[in-house]
């Protein structure tokens, strides 16, 4: 089973007023396209970044990224 | 909540990624095969520079024609610096192309002077060097479609 890292991030937008992914993007210095790639996992986002995403929602890191299997 | 996925779209630098990608194996086609055909018919050194230097012209023209309309479209996007994951792909991309640099250039300096001599090993080099080129944007535009995963 590959593990890799999942998100909880189009939720935490939906819960967020249905925060688009441009504004997420905007607040944390990153394009539409990446903010779109972390939530499909099509890429894993760097430590400083994902703990930028977890601030914008104020979560701590674990609830909006797991180390999971799939 | 709408459950289907957002499409992710292409990223500006994933636009110019396949502008220079598609600009470059056009290009470089046309050139290597007009060269070969001149070289077995004794072609002189200007004409082959002057082949060369017609190919390499209309492609940077094309290129920075097409990024300015592509830079014009994209709008803010254009002028923001690359994030963290643009950065990564194109890091991904020059690693891959430097293997293929330092071959192609190993054989180009190393092995071809022994065997081969003018133009043979210009457009080997030259080839080699575009070869390389191609990967590094194959791998770059590969990456943003299929995603990248450290």
């Amino acid at each position: 089973m590959r593990k890799r890292v999942t998100n909880q991030i189009r939720l935490l937008r939906f819960l967020a007023n249905e925060m688009t992914q441009a504004e997420l993007g905007e607040r944390i210095g990153m394009t539409r396209q990446t903010i779109a790639a972390i939530e499909s996992e099509k890429y894993a986002p760097t430590l400083e970044a994902a703990f930028r995403i977890s601030e914008v929602f104020r979560k701590p890191l674990e609830e909006v990224f797991r180390w999971s299997g799939k | 909540m709408n459950q289907l996925p957002e499409r992710i779209g292409f990223a500006f630098r994933e636009k110019i990624a396949w502008l220079s990608l598609l600009a470059m194996i056009i290009a470089y086609s046309i050139y290597f095969f007009i060269a070969q055909g001149a070289l077995r018919q004794g072609a002189s050194t200007g004409q082959l520079l002057g082949c060369l230097g017609a190919v390499l012209g209309a492609q940077l023209v094309v290129v920075v024609v097409a990024s300015i309309a592509i830079a014009l479209r994209s709008g803010a996007e254009a002028r923001a610096p690359a994030d963290e994951r643009d950065r990564a792909i194109a890091r991904r991309g020059a690693a891959a192309a430097y293997f293929v640099l330092m071959i192609g250039m190993i054989l180009v300096g190393c092995v071809m002077p022994f065997s081969e001599r003018g133009w043979a090993i210009i457009n080997a080099g030259l080839l080699a060097l575009v070869t390389a080129e191609i990967v590094r944007y194959g791998t770059i535009v590969a990456s943003y479609r299929r995603g990248w995963y450290a």
